[in-house]
């Protein structure tokens, strides 16, 4: 297969992730895979700003502890931090070339294989919010359309970030009103439970249900569910 | 969606001035599409819940026909999780014996039911009603599903800017006003020593028998002038 086909295969592969319900570390772990095979480097992986700031390694194509604590390190130095704070791209930098550019990640990629690295940046309506790092070893540079690729996969990871946040906020959202909705019909059917089990009026019969569930500690909806599905009898209720 | 129905599309939309952005949204899709009606419902638990926005009252209810017979478009939309489209009601007694004829006696002859998605979770219905048979217009379709994306979005932020637990206007008037037909099911929950699930289907079933509004034979049931047991 052609390198053009395979490019097609992946995108293909990570926009379907994107419409199905996904999981977020193993869309992003398969994006640093497909980095690396399709930009021929040794090893890649996914840094997101948390809140304060502070860059976290969330995905990579390898789970050595010293490549993750490359990525730590970057937090102090290092092309995730630049591209970070700068918003840029940063490509082809070889380790060799300026070595007090890193002066402690720069030894420490080199001790691991590493001759250049690359970093691209992750950005969201305007905000930089993370980087893809990727290492490569003594190979040919990245061209124009290689760093393209990259940033396009780049770009993919960020948008699969805001899915799995609005999908995330959807979920919640929903459950919230679908919760308040259930409550407050089975408060009603409860009421109309115990006035017909006890023969009162309907306020009574609220009446009774809230001074329970306030003598017992619990929330009204829990009380009137257990009523409805009859882990309640309708005697207890009454005050001793 | 071509560029003019887009214009006019946002247009109603940024009238800040007006009605609520969710209705808006009716009013437009009632617009630019060939329907004489728009509303979101939110479905749960395989019930009608009631609908939140509408772009007149007929659409409120024909809605709260399908919570009353307990069928319907909308419900069928959210069970299969894909749209539901229906261009002559006079044709569909056989998939709603109850629905169909009630609806048409509304003025409705075609609905057509999108399901509000976001990846796996189900926000709720957009239906389209049409007084006319006939199906959607290809460009229609397109764009009403175009539309239904919309609606998704402003749902959720109608959504967002409640607090947990509660409910957005028009949805919490309608579970109030139907409060009766919720107690009327307790109480012949209790009647017949059952569940309340199957208290509601003999209490739709005794108001379809009798040809009755659900709404009337509940306030007699609470009234105590009706009861489903022998005592």
């Amino acid at each position: 297969m052609t390198d053009s086909q395979r490019l097609s295969q992946v995108f293909v592969e990570l926009a379907d992730t994107l419409v199905t319900e996904f999981d977020v570390v193993e869309f992003l772990t398969t994006l640093a895979d497909r980095c690396v095979e399709l930009l021929k480097a040794k090893e890649a992986g996914v840094v997101l700003a948390d809140e304060q700031g502070v860059l976290r390694s969330v995905a990579s194509s390898n789970e050595t502890a010293r490549l993750l604590d490359l990525f730590e390190l970057q937090n102090q130095q290092g092309p995730c931090l630049d591209c970070y704070r700068t918003g840029q791209r940063l490509v082809n930098q070889s380790l060799d070339d300026q070595p007090e550019r890193w002066p402690q990640f720069g030894p420490e990629a080199r001790r691991l294989g590493f001759s250049v690295v690359h970093a691209l940046p992750m950005r969201l309506r305007g905000r930089v919010i993370g980087a893809v790092n990727i290492f490569g070893g003594d190979g040919e540079p990245l061209s124009e359309a290689d760093v393209d690729i990259g940033q396009a996969l780049a770009d993919i990871a960020t948008v699969g970030l805001l899915q799995e946040r609005t999908l995330r906020e959807a979920r919640v959202l929903n459950e919230q009103l679908q919760a308040a909705l259930t409550s407050r019909v089975a408060i009603e059917q409860a009421k109309g439970m115990l006035a017909e089990r006890r023969q009162i009026e309907m306020d009574a019969a609220f009446a009774l249900l809230r001074s329970y569930a306030r003598r017992t500690n619990q929330r009204l909806k829990d009380v009137a569910q257990a009523l409805l599905t009859g882990t309640l009898s309708a005697d207890v209720l009454d005050h001793r | 969606m071509d560029p003019l129905r887009l214009n006019r599309v946002t247009d109603l939309l940024a009238d800040a001035g007006g009605p609520p952005v969710l209705e808006r949204l009716m009013g437009a899709c009632v617009e630019v599409l060939s329907v004489t009606g728009a509303g979101v419902a939110v479905i749960g638990d395989g019930q009608h819940r009631g609908a939140v926005a509408v772009s007149d009252p007929i659409c409120g209810d024909v809605d709260d026909l399908q919570f009353s017979l307990g069928e319907g478009p909308c419900i069928d939309a959210n069970h299969s999780d894909s749209p539901v489209l229906e261009p002559d009601l006079a044709l569909a007694f056989g998939q709603w014996p109850a629905f169909a004829p009630a609806a048409l006696a509304l003025g409705v002859r075609a609905v057509f039911s999108f399901p509000l998605r976001v990846g796996a979770v189900d926000l709720g219905v957009l239906s389209l009603y049409r007084d006319i048979a006939g199906d959607l217009e290809p460009e229609d379709l397109r764009d009403a599903i175009a539309l239904s994306r919309v609606a998704t979005h402003l749902l959720l932020e109608v959504e967002a800017a409640i607090p947990p637990g509660a409910l957005p206007a028009r949805l919490a008037e309608v579970i109030d006003h139907r409060s009766v037909v919720h107690q009327a099911t307790g109480m012949i929950a209790a009647q017949l020593d059952t569940d309340v699930a199957t208290a509601l289907i003999r209490l739709r079933a005794y108001a379809w028998t009798n040809d009755r509004s659900i709404d009337s034979v509940a306030t007699e049931v609470v009234g105590r002038r009706l009861r489903f047991d022998d005592g």
